[in-house]
């Protein structure tokens, strides 16, 4: 309808700028899992397929993609204690496990936190993976497990160790070289493990009290590596909407607190260039900080109502991904922080990741390496997507946070003076 | 004059880049080029950007009183085209509708759709649905903040006897999450804090038990029961329930939460209805007792999109709502579980429903009794009360209010 001139017009009209061609999972409360895929240079994402059945006692708690070239694996952690391990481009389920250690607990009384599945391990083998599990009570247990299509799985070797016996973890991060595994938790101060000797190597300590003399007790509740080479830096992000960035070899304070906001942080994720981050809190405000000075660069406005649960960068892409408690997934561009789409989901969501081997461009599959080894590749020609390496990188380095979704209720924070 | 000149040329709302070269005065071709035809005049002079008030204010009222005139002209000359045409005999030209907000909402793609299977396992899922499924009895415990006000028990009690099986306890000096403890512990379902400011209520938090989420609402417009004329006086039977129009993914969430306070009892009894009306985002509150005189039934196919959908009736287990109005059956075609959407609301009573398949009307005088307010949602916190660790599903901030034509409870689908 035209507009008088000088007159307001009466529809703001935005038009998103398209997306660049993605190709993203999400997981949510009802243990579904979703892919969303755009395609095109300024395409639109949508929802191509969903996995599962909606369970809420299969409820996603955390997952993990490996999206290498060949055999990429993408795991995921349900809140009865179940890990499966399914295939990223159908769905299909390679193995399921019943990953509690003592069958005697009660499955819900310690639901998993964290998972990760290890890149490093797999180049050697494709028949088994590697996956680092956590439980809220502080159990984080190594397992190798073997990916065949038959049946049941085999956990070959068990390592596990308690990571904090007081305090519940919630947080976790393993870093680039995947050597180090930090966790850290309600009441649990961040400390960072040596995954080979599954030994403590650091403690951070709090913070002095503030000159008011308040102290805020040790909650945190996101952390992440600051970059993929280094594991000495990281930032935490705290349920007291504070942004700590700790360097292990400078000191067990934090080196840098900064505060956003008011509601708890609840993810945090690097850029690649490691002096930026993500900060994504409760109530829905997505934000940038330089880490080198501490400075705000932006916060990303686009409507977001709910609580953000989890941010995913795009390895190449310029794009970051957010999702959380108002079931959108909106996929953000990283410079201009401008909302490029959002895609409703119906659920709460848990987790985002991206799966960085993603083009759309029709290429006849002869022309990869891998035919000898999927076949099954070749007759995707309904699943348009072809799998052709991105980038050269062979670990292609993912960024994700998985939060621990639990339907228990948090532990009161204790009170303040 | 050069000042409003590049008072529009900044404007560049048509992108008028040719009237950059004409520097400082006015150009008379400044329609050129561009699709929309407004009289030069307008063009020309905008009232807006004339820096004196006094004269601003004249040509503004100027400009009022022609638009005025003209549009008396346009009623005018179509009532004399309707006459005509009605004196031949012929149609007369039909009537251009009005624009309303309503009819250009902006489409609100979290709508919930009725064959949507997700949303069904997604409420069975939720916090409410032990309650709903008839499973456990809601039991409500309501307090107040702090500070108690003149109004505030008035409309406790009056509450008190809305809600069944609700209790009241005296605030105290408790900390909120202490409350929530240890209404936990007591077995109640929900939790509902009237909160008052200025001597008057004017916020109303609900936490569902045991881990609900929190719901804060704004509470406007409080009539008390002895202000309402005629009002009636509520007997203490269940009451049936009415929830309108909460058709998106939200105002669904929010829907069920506010019929977790109330017992699921499918054979009405009593003729006592509360409703919570929602429209653009204020959600009503109304409370009557009716009495049937007749009732006519017409045949209507189901049309629109339903808030609580029949198919769900369908389905082996009760998974939604449904507690919703009878009109005027005999017990014989009673159905079990009825359906009903409220077509149309009116002051004196409700006019018409849509029950199952069929449209039904009739007469209904009722009696308000009661509390009448207005609810609007806050904020929608998941878990339970935490305003420092707690996080939110649904926050209202001002970067959402980008159109007049957006809301989020709701979304006319008739």
């Amino acid at each position: 309808e035209k507009n008088k001139a000088g007159t307001m017009p009466r529809t703001i009209a935005v038009e998103s700028p398209g997306c660049p061609p993605i190709r993203a999972f999400t997981f949510d409360v009802l243990g579904l899992v979703k892919v969303i895929e755009s395609r095109g240079k300024q395409g639109t994402p949508k929802v191509v397929d969903r996995w599962g059945e909606p369970d809420s006692s299969k409820c996603i708690v955390a997952a993990s993609i490996d999206d290498c070239k060949f055999h990429p694996l993408l795991a995921v952690a349900r809140k009865g204690g179940q890990i499966e391990l399914l295939n990223p481009l159908n769905g299909d389920l390679h193995v399921a496990i019943n990953a509690v250690d003592n069958p005697a607990m009660e499955p819900q009384e310690h639901p998993f936190v964290g998972l990760h599945l290890f890149k490093k391990l797999r180049m050697d083998s494709c028949r088994s993976c590697t996956l680092l599990t956590c439980t809220g009570k502080g159990q984080a247990s190594i397992r190798t497990v073997e990916v065949s299509p038959a049946d049941s799985a085999s956990l070959a070797s068990h390592k596990s160790w308690i990571v904090s016996a007081a305090g519940d973890i919630s947080c976790y991060k393993v870093d680039g070289s995947e050597n180090y595994a930090l966790f850290g938790g309600k009441g649990v101060e961040v400390n960072i493990w040596d995954l080979d000797q599954c030994s403590k190597i650091w403690t951070a300590k709090p913070p002095p009290k503030n000159s008011l003399g308040i102290f805020s007790p040790t909650w945190f509740t996101s952390v992440t590596f600051l970059s993929k080479d280094d594991h000495r830096k990281f930032v935490a992000g705290t349920n007291n909407h504070q942004v700590r960035l700790y360097d292990i070899s400078a000191q067990r304070r934090p080196v840098m607190s900064l505060d956003f906001r008011e509601t708890p942080i609840k993810a945090v994720a690097e850029d690649e260039d490691g002096n930026t981050i993500y900060v994504g809190n409760g109530s829905g405000d997505l934000a940038s900080f330089d880490i080198r000075t501490g400075k705000l660069l932006g916060c990303f406005i686009g409507k977001c109502s709910g609580s953000i649960r989890s941010i995913a960068r795009h390895p190449e892409l310029p794009v970051l991904a957010s999702c959380g408690l108002d079931s959108y997934l909106r996929i953000w561009d990283v410079k201009s922080r401008q909302l490029l789409s959002a895609v409703f989901l119906k659920q709460h969501l848990t987790a985002t990741v991206f799966d960085s081997n993603f083009t759309d461009e029709v290429n006849p599959p002869s022309n990869e390496e891998q035919d000898a080894i999927e076949i099954q590749r070749d007759e995707e020609a309904m699943v348009p997507v072809k799998r052709k390496k991105a980038s050269k990188d062979s670990e292609g380095h993912k960024k994700q946070k998985a939060k621990k979704k639990s339907k228990k209720i948090k532990g009161h924070v204790a009170e303040e003076p | 004059m050069g000042g409003k000149r590049k008072g529009r040329e900044s404007k560049g709302l048509e992108g008028e880049e040719d009237n950059m070269a004409d520097g400082g005065y006015r150009s008379s071709n400044s329609n050129s080029g561009h699709g929309n035809v407004d009289s030069n005049a307008k063009r020309q002079l905008l009232p807006s950007m004339i820096k004196n008030k006094e004269k601003r204010s004249a040509v503004h009222a100027k400009l009022k009183h022609q638009k005025k005139l003209e549009k008396r002209k346009k009623i005018k000359a179509r009532d004399a085209a309707e006459k005509r045409a009605l004196e031949l005999g012929e149609e007369p030209p039909s009537r251009k509708i009005p624009r309303t907000i309503e009819n250009t909402r902006e489409l609100d793609e979290t709508i919930c759709k009725p064959d949507d299977d997700e949303l069904f396992a997604g409420n069975d899922a939720d916090e409410f649905s032990s309650i709903l499924k008839q499973e456990q009895t809601p039991k409500v415990l309501i307090t107040t903040c702090r500070f108690n006000s003149t109004r505030g028990p008035a409309f406790i009690t009056e509450l008190l006897s809305v809600i069944p099986n609700a209790h009241y306890y005296k605030r105290g000096t408790f900390d909120l999450k202490k409350i929530v403890e240890y209404a936990k512990k007591r077995d109640f379902t929900s939790l509902i804090v009237v909160h008052t400011n200025r001597r008057e209520p004017d916020g109303l938090i609900i936490i569902g038990l045991p881990d609900g989420p929190t719901a804060h609402f704004k509470l406007s417009r409080l009539v008390l029961r002895k202000d309402i004329k005629n009002h009636g006086n509520p007997t203490s039977h269940e009451p049936e329930l009415v929830l309108n129009n909460f058709t998106t993914r939200l105002g669904h969430r929010i829907a069920r939460l506010l019929q977790s306070l109330f017992r699921v009892e499918p054979n009405f009894r009593g003729r006592r209805v509360v409703t919570f009306h929602n429209q653009r985002d204020f959600i009503f509150f109304r409370h009557h007792r009716y009495i049937f005189e007749t009732k006519e039934v017409k045949q209507a196919d189901l049309e629109g999109e339903v808030a609580k959908v029949s198919k769900a009736e369908k389905k082996s287990q009760e998974k939604t709502i449904v507690r919703l109005q009878q009109f005027g059956f005999p017990p014989a075609t009673r159905p079990k579980y009825g359906i009903v959407e409220v077509l149309m609301w009116q002051k004196d009573g409700l006019q018409s429903a849509l029950i199952g398949q069929e449209k039904h009307q009739f007469q209904m005088p009722n009696k308000e009794c009661g509390p009448r307010f207005t609810l609007k949602l806050i904020s929608l916190q998941h878990g339970t009360f935490d305003s420092k660790g707690g996080e939110y599903e649904w926050v209202h901030k001002p970067e959402m209010d980008t159109s007049r034509r957006r809301f989020f409870f709701e979304r006319r689908g008739l």
